[in-house]
C-alpha cells in the first residue's frame, strides 16, 4: 500500500479538517483527480491524487482532524507516471517534515531528536608548515619570560610543537621522572623567615641532656588524678620561669637598642600539612600547667586544622620546638625571627643511667638551645639552660624559684 | 511566562510597542490584512487601525525614505523589509540617510528607526530569500544591528529595538520562526550585550540568530565525546559585547565563530581580529569560521552544501582541539604561518 | 474604440477603457484600429492560440498539484494570465528578447523552453533553468522590477547594433512602485529606446491591492515620462496580440518604447503556500471569474467534440511530461555549489571549493 499524506496547504497550517472525501476504496483514480475537500484556516481546499491507482484506504473520517504529514489515503496499486529515467534521489532535506513558507519548500520542523555528528570514516594526520618552531601564544611568552629559545627546543607536541611542558623542563633542567613542586603559600613564607633569620642572627647551640623521670611521673599522677598535663607544658613551664632569672633570653634586637620583653609570648613550633608554622601562646608565663596543656594541645589542633590565624602567628617572644615527636634527640633550631632563642625538645628515651649512686633505666630528654649571640652570651644561655633542666630533673625545685 | 513561536514573540513586542508609545507607526508591505508574509504583524491592524499599522507599495527605498521622513516628523517608525534580499533597493536610504542623519545634524535630527528583516537560509526557497546581508550594516557607522535566536529574546529585543533612539537594524532568523519558547514579556537586558547560553570550559562557540540553536546542538553532541563547548549568543553584532566574549575566549583559549553569511569579510573576521588582539596570550589555537561559502545563496537541493551544521561546526572544534580533522592536511598552513 | 493614450489626451481614468477584440461571451468587438493587426488570426490560427492557453493551464494546475505533493518547492500560478501571456508572446520575433518576472511561465513556453528546464528553478536543483540565449529570454527576475532596467538596457544594446530587435519587459502591478521601473521609463525615453513595458495588472501584490499602488490606472503614467501608452483587456488573447504588435511595430520602425498595461485578474495565490481567503473578496473574484480567457475563445471558436478532446489530450500529454521531468531531475552535486561563480578563476572560491572536498570525503557514503 503506498500512502499519500495530507500535504502543507498555506501558511502556518499544522493540521486540517477533512471535510469530504470524493472517492471511496476501490475506486481507480486518475492523476490530479479531486480525492478530497480539506479546511484550512478559512477556504476550502481540493487535494488532488498525486497517483493513478486503486484507492486501498482512507485513514480519516469526514470531519476528522488530519495533522499534516500524517497519511490520509492510501493506494493499493499506485502506478507512477513514467518517467524517461529512474526517479531522482531524494536528498535527506525532502523527507523532512518542513513548516511551510511563501517562497519555498519551507524551515525543517524541529524533532528534538538528540544532536549527533555523522560518522567519519576518514581521519587524515596533521602535517605541520615548514619554517619557525610551532608553539602557541602563551608558550611564546612563557618562553619569552624564562629566557628559553623556542628554536632550539625539541617539541613534544602534536606534529613537533612545543609545548608549555617542554619550556618549562628546558627553563629548569629537569630530568624526566623528577617532581617540580611549585613554591608557594606556607612553605615559601617559612623559608623566607628562615633564611632572614639565620643569615642575620649568629646562632650558637648548647645541648643539656636530663633525667626527666620525675617530671614524667609527676605528669603521670596528675593525669591519674583528672589534672591536665603534658611533658611539654612543663617544659614550657620550667622555661617560663627560667626567663625570669635569665631575661635575655626573651628579647629582641633592634639594631640601636634591645628591647628585654616583660610577658613570655611563647611560640609553638607545629608541623603541619602545609608547613611548619609557630602559633603563639600569649602571656604564657602567667598561665597555670593545665592552663598550659590546654593551650598548647588547642593550638596545634587549630594549626593542624589550617586555621590558625595571622595575629596567632606574630608576637612571640621566645619558642619551643619539640623535636622529640619526630623521634629524634636533639638538633640545632634556627631561631624565629626577632626572638633571641628558640629551645628544642628531643624524644624522651629510657636509657642507662645514673641514678642515686647507680646506674638505672631513666627518661631521659636532650634539650637543645639555640640562641642569638648579639643578644645572649654562653654563660647566659648555659644557665637558663641548666634552670630548665633542674625543673625538669625535680619539678619541685621550682619552690625556690618562684 | 507564556509559550509562543518566536513570530509571536515579536508579535507581541511589537504590539506592546504600539501600544505603549502612540508615536510607533508599523509600516512594510502585506504587513495589515494579511498580517505580513510569516504573520508576524497578525492581527495588529486590526487593533491599532490603518494609521498606525500600514501597508505600503512596493518599494524599499520608498519605505525607507518615508519612515526616515516620519522621523523627522517625531513618530518612531518600525518598518518591516520582507525579505532580506529585497533590502538593496532601501539600502542607499539606510546607510546614506538613515546611518547618517544624527551625525550631520550633531544629534538635532534623530533616527529611532527599528527595520525589521527576517535573514538566513533554511527555508528551501527560490534566490534572495535566504540573504545574511548584516556586515554590510555592521559596517555602516550609526547603525545598531541585532539578532534575536529565541522568542524571549525577541520579545525582550523588539521592545528595546524600537525604544531605543538610535536606527538598528533588527535581523529574525526566518527559519526558526516557528520554534516556541518560554516568553516572561517583564524580562529586560541591555539590547548591547551577548549571552552565555550553556557554559563551558574546552571551546568557546560563537554564534548569533538561527545558528545557536545549531550551536547548542552542537555543544550536545559534543558533550558526548566529553568535550565542554561553551556557547555565546552575541545577540548584538554592532555593538559587540566584548566583556562577554573575551571571559569566554581567555576561559577556553579556543574558538570557533559561525555564522550563514558567507566567510570573506562577514562578522567572524572581526570577530578573529578582536579576538586575537584582546585574547592573543589566552589562545592555544587560531580562532576558526565555519561560515556560508564565497558563493551566491545556492539553489534549495544545495542549501545543506552552503549552511553551516552541526558536523561542520564540530570539525572546526577538533581543529582548535588539536585533534585529527578533515582540514589538517596540506592546505592547513599550521599554527606557525 | 482606439484608447491609445498619448500625452495630449485629455481623456480621463475613468473613460479609459481597455482595447477589446473579443468580449467575454466570446463575441468579436469590432475595433478599426486595432482589427487589421491581427487580420491574419484566422480560426485555425486562433485554435492553435487556444491550445496554447490551454497546455499553459494544464502546466500550471499540474505545477501547483506537484507543489501540492511535495515535488516543487514553490510555484507561482498564473491562472486567469493565460491570455496576457500567450497573446503577447505569440507576437514575438525569434530575435526579439524578452525580460519577465518571475510568473510568466507562459512566455516561457511559448519561446520554447522546454518543460525540463521551466522547472528547474521552482524544484531548487538549480538557480535558473535555461541559457537565456537559446531562447531569446532572460531567467525570471525574483527581485521585483529589476528586469526592466535590463530591457530597456538590452533595447539599447539592439540601437548600437543597428538591428530592429525589441526587447521585451514583463512586471506586475506591484513592480511599478518600484524605482527601477520608473527609472526604466525614464531612460527608454531618453535614449527612444526600442522597448516594450508590458504591465499585467493582475490587480494584487501578494495581499495588496493594486489601489495601494496606483491611484490612476497604470496606463496613465507612462505618458508623463513621454511613453505611448495603452491599456487592453489581458483576459483577450485577441486584444493583447493587437497592442503587443503594435508596440513592437513602433519600436522597429524607430518609433521608441510602448507601454502596455493588460488588464487581469490573479486568480490564483501569490504563490503555493499563500491563503488568499485572508484578503480577496470573494465576489471581486467570481465577477472575474466570468471573464475567463480560456472560455471566450473556446465560445468562439465552437470546437468539435473531436477537436476539443484532441486538444484536451495534447494539454494531458504535456502535463505527463512535465510531471515527469520535474521528478526525474536529479540533485545537483555537493561541490557544484562552488561552480559559476566567476568566470575567471578565483583563488578564493577555488581554496574554499577543495578544503569542502576534503571535508566531504571523511564521511560513511
Amino acid at each position: 500500500m503506498k500512502d499519500f499524506a495530507l500535504p502543507d496547504l498555506g501558511e502556518g497550517l499544522t493540521e486540517s479538517e477533512i471535510v469530504e472525501w470524493h472517492v471511496a476504496v476501490g475506486d481507480r483514480v486518475a492523476l490530479n483527480q479531486p480525492l478530497a475537500d480539506v479546511e484550512t484556516a478559512k477556504a476550502i481546499v481540493q487535494l488532488p491524487s498525486p497517483f493513478e491507482g486503486v484507492i486501498g484506504a482512507l485513514y480519516a473520517e469526514p470531519g476528522a482532524t488530519v495533522r499534516v504529514g500524517a497519511p490520509i489515503v492510501g493506494f493499493e496499486s499506485a502506478a507512477e507516471p513514467v518517467a524517461d529515467r529512474a526517479p531522482a534521489d531524494r536528498t535527506p532535506s525532502r523527507s523532512v517534515e518542513r513548516n511551510p513558507v511563501l517562497v519555498g519548500y519551507g524551515a525543517p520542523v524541529d524533532t528534538g531528536a538528540r544532536p549527533q555528528r555523522k560518522r567519519r570514516v576518514d581521519h587524515p594526520v596533521f602535517v605541520p608548515a615548514r619554517g619557525a618552531a610551532l608553539s602557541t601564544p602563551p608558550v611564546r611568552k612563557l618562553a619569552h619570560d624564562l629566557g628559553v629559545d623556542l628554536s632550539e627546543l625539541h617539541g613534544s607536541g602534536e606534529g613537533g610543537a612545543v609545548t608549555r611542558e617542554d619550556v618549562v623542563a628546558a627553563g629548569s633542567g629537569t630530568a624526566s621522572g623528577d617532581r617540580r613542586i611549585p613554591v608557594r603559600g606556607v612553605r615559601k613564607a617559612t623559608a623566607a623567615a628562615m633564611v632572614s633569620s639565620a643569615f642575620t642572627a649568629p646562632h650558637v647551640t648548647e645541648f643539656l641532656t636530663v633525667d626527666v623521670t620525675r617530671s614524667t611521673e609527676l605528669v603521670s599522677r596528675l593525669r591519674d588524678a583528672g589534672q591536665r598535663a603534658s611533658l611539654l607544658a612543663v617544659v614550657a613551664k620550667a622555661l617560663c620561669l627560667a626567663v625570669r632569672r635569665n631575661p635575655t633570653l626573651n628579647s629582641r634586637w633592634e639594631e640601636t637598642e634591645i628591647v628585654e620583653f616583660d610577658a613570655v609570648h611563647l611560640g609553638i613550633a607545629v608541623a603541619t600539612p602545609r608547613g611548619l608554622l609557630v602559633p603563639v601562646i600569649r602571656d604564657a608565663h602567667t598561665l597555670a600547667l593545665a592552663e598550659l596543656t590546654d593551650a598548647i594541645a588547642a593550638l596545634a589542633a587549630t594549626a593542624r586544622a589550617g586555621e590558625t590565624t595571622p595575629a596567632a602567628l606574630t608576637g612571640g617572644t621566645i619558642s619551643i620546638s619539640n623535636v622529640g615527636v619526630f623521634g629524634v634527640d636533639a638538633g640545632t633550631p634556627i631561631l624565629n625571627p626577632g626572638e633571641a632563642a628558640i629551645l628544642a625538645t628531643g624524644a624522651v628515651r629510657r636509657l642507662p643511667w645514673e641514678f642515686e649512686g647507680g646506674i638505672a633505666l631513666r627518661d631521659v630528654m636532650t634539650l637543645s638551645l639555640s640562641f642569638d649571640h648579639r643578644l645572649v652570651d654562653g654563660e647566659q644561655a648555659a644557665r637558663f639552660l641548666t634552670d630548665i633542666g633542674r625543673v625538669l630533673v625535680d619539678p619541685a625545685t621550682v619552690l625556690a624559684l618562684v | 511566562m507564556t509559550e509562543l513561536t518566536l513570530s509571536k514573540a515579536i508579535g507581541t513586542g511589537l504590539r506592546r510597542a504600539l501600544a505603549e508609545d502612540d508615536r510607533v507607526v508599523l509600516l512594510g508591505e502585506d504587513i495589515g490584512a494579511l498580517g505580513g508574509v510569516f504573520r508576524v504583524t497578525d492581527g495588529l491592524q486590526r487593533e491599532f487601525g490603518h494609521e498606525r499599522v500600514m501597508d505600503t507599495p512596493l518599494a524599499e527605498s520608498g519605505i525607507i525614505g518615508m519612515a526616515v521622513g516620519l522621523a523627522f516628523r517625531g513618530f518612531r517608525p518600525v518598518v518591516e523589509i520582507q525579505f532580506d534580499g529585497f533590502i538593496y533597493p532601501g539600502f542607499d536610504q539606510i546607510v546614506a540617510q538613515v546611518a547618517k542623519l544624527h551625525y550631520r545634524t550633531a544629534g538635532a535630527v534623530r533616527m529611532p528607526l527599528t527595520i525589521r528583516v527576517p535573514f538566513g537560509g533554511g527555508i528551501g526557497a527560490v534566490e534572495h530569500h535566504s540573504e545574511s546581508p548584516e556586515a554590510y550594516f555592521a559596517h555602516t557607522a550609526g547603525l545598531r544591528v541585532v539578532a534575536c535566536s529565541s522568542p524571549q529574546d525577541a520579545h525582550s529585543m523588539i521592545r528595546q529595538a524600537i525604544a531605543c533612539d538610535d536606527p538598528v537594524l533588527f535581523f529574525e532568523p526566518k527559519r526558526r520562526y516557528w520554534s516556541k519558547g518560554e516568553v516572561d514579556e517583564e524580562y529586560a537586558f541591555p539590547l548591547g550585550s551577548a549571552r552565555v547560553v550553556t557554559p563551558g570550559t574546552d571551546v568557546t562557540l560563537l554564534a548569533y540568530g538561527p545558528l545557536v540553536p545549531t550551536a547548542l546542538d552542537a555543544a550536545v553532541a559534543a558533550s558526548d565525546e566529553g568535550i565542554s563547548i561553551e556557547v555565546v549568543d552575541l545577540r548584538s553584532l554592532s555593538p559587540l559585547d566584548w566583556g562577554t566574549i573575551q571571559a569566554s575566549v581567555a576561559k577556553t583559549g579556543r574558538v570557533v565563530i559561525t555564522h550563514e553569511a558567507s566567510e570573506f569579510g562577514g562578522l567572524g573576521a572581526e570577530l578573529v581580529s578582536g579576538i586575537t588582539d584582546r585574547c592573543f596570550f589566552s589562545l592555544e589555537a587560531p580562532p576558526q569560521r565555519v561560515t556560508g561559502f564565497d558563493v551566491p545563496y545556492p539553489p534549495a537541493r544545495l542549501e545543506e552544501h552552503f549552511l553551516p551544521d552541526l558536523d561542520r561546526i564540530l570539525d572546526a572544534v577538533d581543529r582548535v582541539l588539536g585533534r585529527a580533522n578533515s582540514l589538517s592536511g596540506s592546505t592547513h598552513a599550521g599554527w606557525s604561518a | 474604440m482606439s484608447t491609445t493614450v498619448s500625452a495630449e489626451s485629455d481623456m480621463t481614468s475613468l473613460e479609459f477603457e481597455p482595447v477589446q477584440l473579443l468580449d467575454p461571451s466570446g463575441a468579436r468587438v469590432a475595433d478599426s484600429h486595432y482589427d487589421p493587426l491581427i487580420a491574419d488570426i484566422t480560426d485555425a490560427r486562433l485554435a492553435a492560440l487556444y491550445e496554447d492557453l490551454v497546455i499553459i493551464r494544464r502546466i500550471d494546475t499540474e505545477a501547483t498539484a506537484l507543489q501540492r505533493q511535495g515535488e516543487l518547492g514553490l510555484w507561482p500560478p498564473l491562472l486567469g494570465q493565460e491570455a496576457a501571456q500567450v497573446g503577447s508572446a505569440r507576437a514575438l520575433r525569434a530575435d526579439d528578447f524578452v525580460f519577465t518576472s518571475y510568473r510568466e511561465n507562459g512566455v516561457a513556453y511559448c519561446r520554447g523552453v522546454r518543460l525540463p528546464d521551466l522547472v528547474r528553478t521552482w524544484r531548487g536543483t538549480a538557480a535558473s533553468g535555461w541559457n537565456p540565449y537559446d531562447v531569446g529570454m532572460a531567467t525570471p527576475a525574483v527581485i521585483i522590477g529589476a528586469q526592466t532596467l535590463h530591457a530597456t538596457g538590452y533595447a539599447l544594446g539592439c540601437t548600437k547594433d543597428g538591428v530592429d530587435s525589441v526587447a521585451v519587459a514583463y512586471f506586475g502591478d506591484g513592480a511599478t512602485s518600484q524605482g527601477d521601473v520608473n527609472e526604466a521609463m525614464v531612460f527608454a525615453a531618453s535614449f527612444h529606446a526600442p522597448v516594450v513595458f508590458f504591465c499585467q495588472n493582475n490587480q494584487w501584490a501578494i495581499s495588496e491591492p493594486v489601489g495601494l499602488q496606483a491611484v490612476r490606472p497604470i496606463a496613465d503614467r507612462a505618458p508623463g515620462f513621454g511613453i505611448p501608452s495603452v491599456r487592453v483587456d489581458g483576459n483577450d488573447v485577441l486584444a493583447v496580440m493587437a497592442v503587443t504588435r503594435e508596440a513592437l511595430d513602433r519600436a522597429r520602425s524607430g518609433g521608441g518604447p510602448t507601454f502596455i498595461e493588460a488588464v487581469t485578474y490573479r486568480m490564483g495565490p501569490h504563490t503555493t503556500s499563500d491563503d488568499p481567503s485572508r484578503y480577496v473578496d470573494p465576489v471581486q473574484r467570481e465577477e472575474w471569474a466570468g471573464r475567463d480567457p480560456l472560455a471566450r475563445v473556446e465560445a468562439h471558436l465552437n470546437l468539435t467534440p473531436e477537436e476539443a478532446a484532441g486538444i484536451a489530450a495534447r494539454a494531458d500529454e504535456v502535463a505527463r511530461e512535465f510531471r515527469a521531468a520535474c521528478t526525474s531531475l536529479p540533485d545537483p552535486e555537493p561541490l557544484s555549489v562552488f561552480d559559476h561563480v566567476y568566470a575567471e578563476p578565483h583563488s578564493g572560491v577555488e581554496r574554499q571549493r577543495r578544503r569542502y572536498a576534503a571535508y566531504l570525503r571523511g564521511f560513511e557514503s
